[in-house]
């Protein structure tokens, strides 16, 4: 593979390595071209700055093979075969979309090659389909917007409209948020669905939104639809009467600069957000600044974790795809998102939700932690985990 | 669902909006085409470019320069690909046409990858027009008033241009029967180099409106083209008649089939498009029988 | 009409040979490249039938690909019907559907002809992409091969797999030939050279036009049942307009009308693809400027280059041959 990095890195310069030390073939698997080339990259930098800040606690040493997914499931599943198959790499990372998750699960469950999800969030894959080489080092759908059904009924707010792109995320993040909001005695006034990465005028269904007497929007869009979406709910003027709430997505640091003054004062809930106190997040926060000139964002810190989590499971001497999958499963560690851990019931991660509202700052748009949510185990929706073997 | 009178003004003036938009974008198309029998199935990319420069343009002096000048930009890509491509290819059937311009949509995707990144971009919206006007008894974002009135005095501009001067009896003259037309001492060649920057021109002005609405990536010309093919084709190529037609067509079932049957809205506008080449094949108001 | 001659004789055997010997020897991504050409291979021989042989430049055929797949994915996965079966439901579903798209667009041309299927095909992807039974953008799931352990055949193998399509497309290149070369080719071809004139000899033009479209849409279709067999997944992206557009390329590429022709153009394409994409990811980029080189050369693809340079060169040793021979009848006439 002509992309194949020799990822030693920081540790290779500054003491040699001991004889015994292991290789280990990793298989990158990202989007860097397509919608989601934007994403791919930040979780690459973030990977490959776990390496540099933690490669040197392991005796292992790392040798990536990146390929990239076109965020095209068929074109992903056959760079996966090759990364399984041909290249035999010991343990694979990355995947942004679930579409792209949910063709290769069968894949990497068949051919037990570890993997760890380092951003799709479907919620099958850790429930349903799951399966102990998966170990998810992101989030779930439903795990990120749960915690604030009953945060945001907290808050005053009875009658909420949802907006969402009509695709199983989309359905997935607001049933997260209305399954907590009903039960804490919330009232949904209406659902929309919108056509997935077809919309570009959300005008018709701001105004039924507006319609529906309803005392807040609760929203999931991410991309170039958040951006659509913020800015024309703003110019709607509908920000003042119908405040707006939503998955921490919709004002991700990667695109809220975009959005530009019509984000100020959005509410959203997330498991990270770059300005978290903490002197994990503060390393992390720097070196990701001075590598791209940028906050990071939530995949930055996704793929930062899970290079992490690599260098944990490493860490107990695990060193080929049997012992890899079985040490990653039970990594934790303090990281820039606060404590993680892997439940053992689904390998879904375990962690911190943070509730934040997006503010001018002085350098621009800046997030403010309002509430740190506790960590919560997804319920096991259906997943019949092997248990770990010891 | 019981919704009040403005209710259904809000909606009406969103189906206006939209259906603008895509006047704009579509009439550049349908000309081209109804003129020079070329089908440019770049154009979507020249609005996506008109967005980015824009978005550049904007960064520099304000809004107003990149409305101004991105579409000159534009024009100006315009005039490179006439002499480097579409000049040569004008004598070739359609699906070398199509060929051609579908390779120029992956070369210049990838290009405004390499020069801007896969980061979205986005403009702010005026001052002027950052506000909401009170427009018959309900509050409508004036940005999107401003887009109305944009189509329709562009509309207005157009048709006057072709229905009553010399240049729009030329042009009209082209369109029936170009070899006649140059027979009788027009200029055809350079006639269809002007339309075609201008065509490029108000794809780029497309563009530059839009982008303060949405965000600018690098794949919003391959969104957009899907929905400017089917205005031409339900309009009719080649009319200015066709093109309005055709834009308020799409934007009224769009709008009113998102609000009222939200299920269906994106097979409602594919039907309607095969019932009417069922019915007329050449569409509703072609520019030639 | 369609006719072999020497050189498309030739280079069908190359092909061939090429394909078993990498279908034999080759490790497990080059299998996999070669399964991807095969299957790009049963779809472009559909196009190249309809649009090169009809003048009915479609741009709905990776919509038809994808019908395929999602009826075979629904009926062997979803309905828990034995795969053979779920295979040919699927050509005949698709068969039919195109039927009546090729029926209905049979009055339009040229352009409208283009924009017609465009329309059609996006017509099914948005229908694919919105109605929950097909599982929207997260597409389907737990599709099976073809089980031929009957015959000791394990098609979840992949050499196995590349050889079984190796076989396919041997087999509807047969097809296409010999529906080409029956009287309802020939009656297409004649309606594309001078439709007027067919109509005046008493055809039924649409139902010729409808005919074919319907076959080779049968055809599109079986190529997407190939694709859900290799992939094991699909995604409404298997329908977006863009699979369509690159499959055009691809017999552009190879050269239209030729059969032999989209065949080399699937091979270059595909390779091409991976070659660029292993060292740059603006892949896009350099094929689109290709695809831009080739239409402006003018040459019909790859193989009507060869052809048509094989033929220049065909046509002056004729000359030469006949000139010696009238040279030799002045000496013996003096």
């Amino acid at each position: 593979m002509k992309r194949a990095i020799l990822a030693a890195l920081g540790l290779a310069s500054s003491f040699t390595l001991p004889a015994s030390a292991e290789d280990i073939k990793v298989g990158l698997l990202l989007p860097f071209s397509g919608v989601y080339a934007a994403l791919g990259n930040d979780i690459e930098t973030g990977f490959n700055l776990a390496l540099e800040h933690f490669g040197g606690e392991t005796d292992a040493t790392f040798e990536i093979l990146k390929e990239d997914t076109e965020v095209k499931p068929p074109v992903a599943l056959g760079k996966a075969k090759k990364l399984i198959l041909q290249d035999k790499v010991d343990v694979m990372a990355g995947i942004v979309s679930s579409g792209v998750l949910g063709a290769v699960r069968d894949l990497v469950h068949g051919a037990n090659v570890p993997l760890i999800v380092a951003n799709a969030g479907n919620d099958e894959a850790t429930g349903a389909n799951c399966s102990p080489f998966i170990t998810r080092m992101s989030f779930s759908n439903g795990q990120v917007n749960r915690p604030m059904g009953k945060w945001l009924h907290d808050q005053g707010i009875g009658k909420v409209f949802t907006l969402a792109p009509d695709y199983a995320a989309g359905r997935q993040m607001i049933d997260g948020f209305v399954s907590t909001f009903a039960k804490a005695g919330g009232k949904i006034v209406g659902q929309e669905f919108t056509p997935f990465q077809k919309t570009q005028d959300f005008g018709p269904y701001l105004a039924k939104a507006k319609a529906s007497g309803a005392d807040a929007v609760f929203v999931f869009y991410a991309g170039g639809e958040a951006i659509s979406f913020v800015k024309q709910y703003d110019s709607f003027g509908l920000k003042s009467d119908l405040p707006l709430y939503g998955s921490g997505f919709l004002t991700s640091p990667l695109y809220v600069n975009a959005e530009g003054p019509a984000a100020e004062g959005v509410i959203t809930a997330l498991h990270y957000v770059p300005t978290i106190e903490s002197p994990a997040n503060e390393t992390f926060a720097q070196a990701f600044e001075a590598k791209t000139g940028r906050v990071p964002s939530e995949f930055a810190v996704q793929g930062y974790d899970a290079a992490r989590a690599l260098i944990e499971a490493s860490k107990t001497g695990a060193n080929d795809r049997e012992t890899l999958a079985n040490a990653l499963r039970q990594v934790s560690f303090e990281g820039p998102r606060g404590k993680l851990s892997i439940d053992p019931a689904t390998n879904n991660i375990v962690q911190p939700i943070y509730v934040y509202e997006t503010v001018m700052g002085e350098n621009g748009l800046t997030q403010k932690v309002l509430a740190q949510l506790s960590a919560e185990a997804d319920p096991a929706n259906g997943c019949e985990m092997a248990p770990v073997s010891k | 669902m019981a919704h009040d009178l403005g209710f259904w003004t809000l909606q009406t003036l969103n189906a206006l909006q939209l259906s603008m938009l895509l006047f704009l974008l579509s009439i550049g198309l349908t000309v081209i085409f109804g003129l020079m029998h070329f089908v440019n199935l770049a154009h979507g990319s020249l609005y996506a470019l008109g967005a980015y420069f824009a978005a550049s343009l904007a960064a520099v002096g304000g809004y107003w320069m990149g409305f101004f000048l991105a579409p000159v930009a534009v024009a100006g890509i315009g005039i490179l690909l006439y002499s480097g491509f579409i000049k040569r290819m004008r004598k070739s059937g359609p699906m070398a046409q199509v060929l051609v311009t579908f390779g120029l949509i992956f070369a210049l995707l990838d290009l405004t990858r390499i020069f801007w990144g896969d980061l979205a971009l986005a403009i702010e919206v005026p001052s002027a027009l950052a506000g909401r006007l009170d427009f018959l008894g309900v509050e409508y974002p004036a940005y999107r008033l401003f887009i109305i009135v944009l189509g329709v005095a562009i509309f207005g501009l157009l048709a006057f241009v072709l229905g009553r001067t010399q240049i729009g009896a030329m042009i009209r003259a082209g369109v029936d029967n170009d070899a006649m037309a140059a027979c009788l001492g027009i200029n055809v060649e350079r006639m269809f180099f002007v339309v075609f920057c201008v065509g490029c021109a108000l794809a780029g002005l497309a563009g530059a409106v839009a982008a303060p609405l949405l965000s600018v990536t690098p794949d919003m010309g391959l969104h957009v083209l899907i929905p400017t093919l089917i205005v031409i084709v339900i309009g009719g190529l080649g009319s200015l008649k066709g093109a309005i037609a055709g834009s308020l067509i799409y934007g009224f079932v769009q709008t009113f089939g998102a609000v009222l049957a939200p299920q269906l809205a994106s097979v409602l506008i594919y039907a309607l498009l095969a019932a009417v080449l069922v019915i007329k094949p050449v569409g509703l108001f072609p520019a030639r029988g | 009409m369609f006719r072999h001659n020497a050189l498309r004789y030739a280079v069908l055997v190359a092909l061939s040979l090429a394909a078993l010997f990498q279908a034999l020897t080759a490790e497990y991504f080059g299998l996999e490249i070669l399964t991807e050409i095969l299957i790009l291979a049963v779809l472009v021989l559909a196009l190249d039938m309809v649009a090169g042989f009809g003048g009915q430049v479609s741009l709905c055929h990776g919509a038809l690909m994808g019908v395929g797949a999602y009826v075979y994915a629904l009926v062997s996965a979803k309905a828990g019907i034995a795969p053979p079966v779920a295979m040919a439901s699927a050509v005949a579903v698709t068969g039919v559907i195109a039927w009546v798209i090729g029926a209905i667009c049979s009055r339009s041309h040229g352009i409208y002809f283009i924009m017609a299927t465009l329309a059609f095909g996006q017509m099914a992807y948005a229908y694919v992409f919105e109605a929950p039974v097909f599982g929207g953008d997260d597409g389907l799931s737990g599709i099976s091969r073809l089980d031929l352990s009957l015959f000791g055949i394990d098609l979840d193998d992949s050499r196995s797999f590349a050889l079984f399509c190796l076989a396919v497309a041997g087999a509807v290149y047969g097809a296409s030939v010999m529906t080409l070369q029956s009287g309802l080719g020939r009656s297409l071809t004649g309606v594309m050279h001078n439709e007027q004139r067919m109509r005046a000899l008493g055809l039924t033009v649409w139902r010729v036009k409808a005919d074919v479209f319907g076959l080779s849409g049968m055809i599109a279709g079986l190529a997407g049942v190939l694709a859900a067999q290799h992939v094991m997944y699909i995604s409404p992206g298997l329908l977006s307009w863009t699979v369509s557009g690159e499959a055009l390329v691809v017999v552009i590429l190879g050269g239209l009308g030729t059969l032999v022709g989209p065949l080399i153009g699937a091979a270059a394409f595909v390779l091409l693809k991976h070659e660029i994409s292993a060292w740059t990811d603006h892949w896009h980029l350099v094929v689109g400027v290709v695809l831009i080189a080739v239409v402006m050369s003018g040459a019909n693809g790859i193989f009507g280059w060869a052809e048509a340079r094989w033929g220049g060169w065909l046509e002056r040793r004729m000359a030469d041959a006949t000139r010696k021979h009238e040279q030799e009848e002045v000496v013996s006439d003096a």
